[in-house]
Formats: structure tokens, C-alpha cells, sequence
């Protein structure tokens, strides 16, 4: 079986943000930017699944700039097998919608004929939470989200999601769209062997037009803006004071 | 009592504070002093310590100032003293983005102050572990060291300017910040690691760096010590001096790591006697900049120099972090030496330094030599090697005490065969003295206590610290 996994370059999640001083959106000059952190578990479950024996190839996909081949080589130092840039701008700061990114993955999928996508639940950048339900529905896949545990059972799954206030176990049928969440696994270290030994591993570069996908966007970014300062505290002298304080708030 | 009336009439009652509210001050974070000062004063402004100084002085009562209280020598034990905590004085009050410095009261947590000039795209290299409690005054007044020293010095070289008050209650404004100012003694250093016993430091002025667009961090598997200074000196080389940090931790550290803290894992593949925690950093827009196949160049260098190593058998393997998570799970690693080396009733702990090229010879000395006098106790060390500075200490196979001194004077006795230091950043205060009294040039010791009784004649600031007593010796 081969894995396919879709991986975004977005902004570190530890760096701190900064919106462009025209709220045109966030500034990515210079910043240091990783493979989005949900991605980097659907890479490492891909990995595991060719170390258990249950897949026979890793391809990992990403669609953005030219630099994204980074955010590629680090998947293939994990252990992927090989890599498809999709070249879709040449500017760090364009976003290419979700829809559009599905397209392209579905074009990727017609070729590669996966049994199976491993891809993150979101992006942290831009938070849609979109790409892999849309590319279920472009494929007619069966999809599982939101994934802290994974069985692939043959023609089906055994898939363990996290909803809101706990845990859904569901069967999905293969070949299947599974987006995953933070605790499906903990993702390796890349070793500088394996880090040298990805920059041999192939990567196809593709664009858009190639896969005969139209990515113009369709949704407008009104306005970007910091979040609101948090309105600074008190310092209270004593126990008595501080009750009578969260008396005042209503608190208690 | 009278004292304490006249402070509360100059601070205010609520900020001296005694008996159980002062519990947090009755010992410091390693546990090992326990003490019950007179009262704990908390000024607002340099005025107040004024205040506070003068009173004292007047009424011959011991002053001892105290910040973060995380220092590891009992430098701020206070046994019927008035300490004086500067935590009111936090204030960061200015910082000036393009002459690279900072003006900040030394109450001001260390933390704190990193993320006030981040804001500007700067940095105050100054970075360990106690850095979200410990103050900036007692990391002047301690010259703390920590795991950038390699390049950007210790705290007395990330100082240009100083206000202390005086036993006396004087102001010596100090508040400097050229560069350049050769106008007779700077007096600025005599505060600098004299752990509150010459004066009370309230202010400062710092130097700030320009923030690294890029860092790269590493752990790198060694077979021997030897192999170290070879893979510094070439990445030095090859990143133009950009070696940030080089830390290194011995196999049991690993181990240990691994069995204390939860979730804790095994850096490599395979184990190896020699980890070193490496970081490289660029303030070079185009070290950002990727290859042909997609690295950004700073970490091209770091990799094609360490396959270089290892493919000729001079390192064994490494990990490059591949993200900012990544990069700080590496450093909490190391940064957890102070959890897992304290709470052992009777080891004997140790803040050496040696030069660059005697680690090796310490650490192989110090084996042979404990082996003859506790064969059953245990060695536990880690290292700031890039400046041959060395946390070594010793686990003694029981609990009574006897081995603490032969231990010591072992240690000792090779730091000062390899021409080296009994403490290189944690300073003197009460646990070090015993060794100041040893082994510390006594030249150098007679002026030493000239210079503390000229500037605090009644004995005062700080009392019983540092210096050892004349008849000690």
C-alpha cells in the first residue's frame, strides 16, 4: 500500500507572530518556518505504518513555494520515500485556499493511487480545518477525523477520534482520508544520516497547470489584526481583599 | 522594634514583612541553609533602599540583599539580618533598539527582561536554567555564567553600568553607557560578583545583542571527550565564530535524564559516552537562505561539517532539531541539570573550571582519585565545554558526611594542579569559602578584605560571606 501525505510549511509555531503593519496579514520575512506540527504526526504514522509492514511507500506532497522543499526534505530525513513539490506561487505570503489544495491532491491522488492519506487535522497557520474533508468529498473516499489512534484492518479501518468530550471509535472503508490530531504519536528526530541520505531521495516538481487545477482564489481577507491586549492585573494585599475582589467581579 | 518601626515608616508597613509571611525567605532553593531573618523589606525605588540602608547602618544591623533567591552557594542566608528583596524593582525602564542597550532596576526577573527586547529584535544572552525567578541584580552581583558565555561573556561582560547603594546609605551612580570611559578605577566591577557584600545593587545598564535570525541546534554523539575541541574549533571555523552554546552530558546523564523526567528519550539511536548539545547562530538574512535541495545555508554548513566527522570516525552520530519545538525539547534537556543533581544529603557539588584543554585530564584525575577514597560512591557531571566550565559532583556511598571534605580537597587539589578555578559561576557565599580560605592566592585574599572594609567598614552587607575569616587560614 502507499501512503500519501500532504504537508504545509507554515510559520514555527513557538515563533511569535507578527501582523504586517498594513493588517494586509501575517509578516513571514525572515521568520523561521517549520512543517505545520499535525503534519509532522501524519508523517511519523506513515513512517510507522511501513516499519509495521502495513504500507510499501511514503510519498510526501506539499503545495506552496519553491521553498517548500525544506519542509519536503525534512519529511523524507523522517522516512519518507519520496516527494512532489507543487509549486503554486512564488510569494511566501500567498495562501492557496483549501479548496484549491484539495483539487491538487486529488489530481496527485489520480496519479499516485494511494490506499490511504495521512494528513494533519489543520494547518496552524490559517486554522480551516478544511482540506481533508473537502478531499473526501472530491475523491469519494470515506474519511476519518480529528484521528488520536489508527488499525488499518485490511479493507477498512479501525480509527479512534477526539470529539468534544472524549473518544468516538468508528470503521471506515479503504481507501480512506484520515486527518490526524496532536496525540497520535510523538514525532523522531531527523539523524544527520538519514538527513543526508533525503537530500538523494527523488522529488518531482509539478505546478498547478500540470495537475490542470485552477487555484484563483476565491475567499478575501478582509482585515488581519493582533489579538487584544490582556487588560493588566491587580495586585492584592491579602486573602480577605481578594475575596471581596472577586465578589466585586462576580467570580465568586 | 524600633528598627523595623523606622523602616515601615519609610517603605510603608505592608512591604516589611516578618514572621510566617516571610517563610519564602528562610531558605533558598537548594534547601541546604535555613535561616530567620530580622524582617524582609520590599522597596520601591533606589530611595527606599536608601532608607533602609541607613537605618540599618545607623543601628549596626547586617543588611543582606536578595533577588530570585536561586543561587547555589547560601549567598543569601540572613540570620537575624534585614534582607532586602528588590522584587518591587522590576522595572524595565528603557530600552534603546539602536545603541543595543538596556536600562532595568535589578529586581527585573531575567526571563522578563529577554522578552522586553525580543519585542525589539534583541537579545540579552545571558540564559540557565533559574532564568524565570533569578533577578538581574543577583546575576550581576553573582557574574552569572550559564551556557552562552562561549560567545557573549558572563554577566560582567554583558554590564556597562551600575547604581548600588552603599552600607552607609550613599548612592553611587555608576549608570554608564559607553563603551569607552577609561576616568580612573571601574569601580562598576569590585560589585560584579561581590555577592551583595560590598553594596546593594538597584539599577542597571545592559548590553543587548542583535536577535539571531536562525539558529541551528544539534546533539552530537562522541566516542571520546578528546573528540570535542576538534568539532567546536571547526564549526567555530565554519560558521565565522557562530557557536552560540557547546554542553556537553556524559551517558549517565542521559540515563538519568530519562529515568527522572517523565517522557523524557534517548536523543539517539544507539547510546553514546560523549552528548553534546551544539547551537549555531546567524544574524545573516542570507544564512537563512536554502541550497538546491531546500536547507537553508547556516544548517547546510552545520550538516556537511558533522558528516564530514562522522564519516571520518570523529563523531558518531547526530540529530539536528528541524523545528523550534524540537530545538527546545534539546535545551529543557540540559537545562534540567539543577532538577536532577540536587536533593542528595551529603554530595559534594562542584562549579569548576578548567582550562579548554584539561577537561578530559579533571574528569579522568578525578575518577582515579575518588575510586581510592569512596570506591562505592558515584560520579555525576556535565559540562559547559565550550568554557571549561564543569559541574562535577560526587555521590558518596553513604550518608554521614565523612567523605565531603577528602572529596573536596581532591577536587580541589587537580583543579589547582590544572591551573583552574574551585568555582566559575556559581560564586563564593557560605559553601565556597572554606575553599577561598584554601586555595585562593592570599594576596589576593588580604586585598580583598582591604577592599571590604573600606567600602562597608561596620561589616554589614552581607556579613560571613565570601571572604573567609583572617584566622581561618
Amino acid at each position: 500500500m502507499k501512503v500519501l501525505v500532504p504537508v504545509k510549511r507554515v510559520i514555527d509555531y513557538n515563533v511569535k507572530v507578527r501582523v504586517k503593519a498594513d493588517g494586509s496579514g501575517v509578516d513571514l520575512a525572515n521568520v523561521k518556518m517549520s512543517m505545520n506540527p499535525f503534519d509532522e504526526i501524519a508523517v511519523e504514522q506513515a513512517i510507522r505504518l511501513k516499519e509495521a509492514g502495513q504500507a510499501d511507500e511514503v510519498v510526501a506532497v506539499s503545495i506552496g513555494v519553491k521553498q517548500n522543499q525544506e519542509t519536503l526534505r525534512t519529511a523524507l530525513a523522517m522516512g519518507a520515500d519520496r516527494a512532489i513539490l507543487v509549486v503554486a506561487t512564488e510569494d511566501v505570503h500567498a495562501d492557496i485556499e483549501p479548496l484549491a489544495v484539495a483539487k491538487i491532491l486529488k489530481a496527485v491522488i489520480d496519479e499516485e493511487q494511494p490506499g490511504i492519506v495521512l494528513a494533519g487535522k489543520q494547518a496552524i497557520d490559517n486554522d480551516m480545518n478544511a482540506t481533508g474533508q473537502m478531499l473526501a468529498a472530491l475523491t469519494g473516499w470515506s474519511q476519518a477525523t480529528f484521528v488520536s489512534e489508527l488499525d488499518i484492518q485490511g479493507d477498512s479501518a479501525l480509527v479512534t477520534r477526539e470529539v468534544d468530550g472524549g473518544l468516538q471509535t468508528i470503521k471506515v472503508s479503504m481507501p480512506t482520508i484520515v486527518t490526524v490530531d496532536l496525540r497520535l504519536n510523538e514525532p523522531r528526530y531527523a539523524s544527520l544520516p538519514n538527513i543526508m541520505k533525503a537530500k538523494k531521495k527523488p522529488m518531482d516538481e509539478k505546478t498547478p497547470a500540470d495537475l490542470g487545477v485552477d487555484i484563483a482564489p476565491r475567499l478575501t481577507i478582509v482585515s488581519t489584526g493582533e489579538p487584544e491586549a490582556r487588560a493588566a492585573g491587580i495586585k492584592v494585599g491579602s486573602v480577605d481583599e481578594l475575596v471581596e475582589k472577586l465578589k466585586e467581579v462576580g467570580a465568586v | 522594634m524600633e528598627l523595623l518601626d523606622q523602616i515601615r515608616a519609610s517603605i510603608g508597613d505592608k512591604y516589611v514583612v516578618t514572621r510566617q509571611d516571610a517563610q519564602a525567605w528562610t531558605r533558598d532553593w537548594t534547601d541546604v541553609y535555613h535561616w530567620q531573618p530580622l524582617a524582609v523589606t520590599r522597596p520601591a525605588n533606589t530611595e527606599e533602599v536608601q532608607a533602609i540602608a541607613r537605618a540599618c547602618f545607623a543601628q549596626n544591623i547586617a543588611m543582606v540583599p536578595v533577588g530570585g533567591n536561586t543561587g547555589l552557594t547560601g549567598a543569601t542566608k540572613a540570620q537575624d539580618a534585614i534582607m532586602i528583596s528588590l522584587d518591587r524593582m522590576n522595572a524595565i525602564r528603557e530600552i534603546k533598539p539602536n545603541a543595543q542597550v538596556a536600562i532595568v532596576e535589578s529586581g527585573a526577573v531575567l526571563d522578563s527582561i529577554h522578552q522586553a527586547v525580543d519585542d525589539h529584535d534583541l537579545v540579552f544572552p545571558l540564559i540557565f536554567g533559574a532564568r524565570g525567578s533569578a533577578m538581574i541584580g543577583g546575576n550581576l552581583s553573582t557574574n552569572a555564567g550559564g551556557s552562552n558565555v562561549l560567545r557573549y561573556g558572563n554577566t560582567r561582560d554583558l554590564c556597562l553600568g551600575l547604581e548600588v547603594v552603599l552600607a552607609d546609605g550613599q548612592v553611587m551612580n555608576l549608570m554608564s553607557e559607553l563603551r569607552k570611559d577609561n576616568t580612573g578605577l571601574n569601580l562598576k566591577h569590585m560589585f560584579i560578583g561581590a555577592e551583595g557584600t560590598l553594596g546593594i545593587i538597584t539599577a542597571a545598564v545592559l548590553r543587548l545583542y542583535r536577535k539571531p535570525l536562525a539558529y541551528v541546534t544539534a546533539m552530537v554523539g562522541l566516542r571520546q571527550l578528546e573528540d570535542a575541541l576538534p568539532l567546536l574549533n571547526r564549526l567555530q571555523n565554519e560558521t565565522g565564530g557562530g557557536v552560540e552554546a557547546f554542553e556537553f552530558m556524559p551517558r549517565r546523564y542521559i540515563e538519568r535524564h530519562i529515568e527522572i523526567i517523565s517522557g523524557a528519550d534517548e536523543p539517539f539511536e544507539g547510546a553514546h559516552e560523549v552528548n553534546i548539545l551544539v547551537e549555531v547562530a546567524s544574524t545573516r538574512a542570507s544564512d537563512l537562505q536554502p541550497d538546491e535541495s531546500g536547507t537553508p545555508k547556516l544548517q547546510a554548513i552545520l550538516e556537511t561539517a558533522l558528516m564530514d566527522m562522522i564519516s571520518n570516525d570523529k563523531a558518531q552520530d547526530a540529530v539536528i532539531a528541524q523545528n523550534e519545538a524540537q530545538r527546545r525539547s534539546m535545551w529543557a534537556r540540559r537545562e534540567a541539570a539543577a532538577e536532577i543533581t540536587v536533593g542528595f544529603p551529603g554530595a559534594v557539588d562542584t562549579d569548576v573550571a578548567v582550562p579548554l584543554e584539561a577537561v578530559p585530564s579533571f574528569l579522568k584525575q578525578m575518577t582515579a582519585r575518588v575510586q581510592k577514597i569512596d570506591p562505592e560512591g558515584y560520579e555525576f557531571y556535565l559540562s559547559h565545554l565550550g568554557d571549561g566550565n564543569l559541574h562535577y559532583t560526587f555521590y558518596p556511598s553513604d550518608r554521614s558526611g565523612r567523605f565531603k571534605e577528602p572529596i573536596t580537597e581532591a577536587i580541589e587539589d587537580v583543579v589547582l594542579e590544572l591551573q583552574g578555578s574551585f568555582s566559575a559561576e556559581h560564586g563564593i557565599g557560605l559553601s565556597k569559602r572554606n575553599s577561598m580560605a584554601r586555595r585562593k592566592d592570599p594576596v589576593a585574599l588580604e586585598m580583598m578584605r582591604a577592599i571590604k572594609t573600606a567600602l562597608d567598614p561596620k561589616n554589614l552587607m552581607n556579613p560571613g560571606k565570601v571572604y573567609p575569616e583572617p584566622e581561618a587560614r
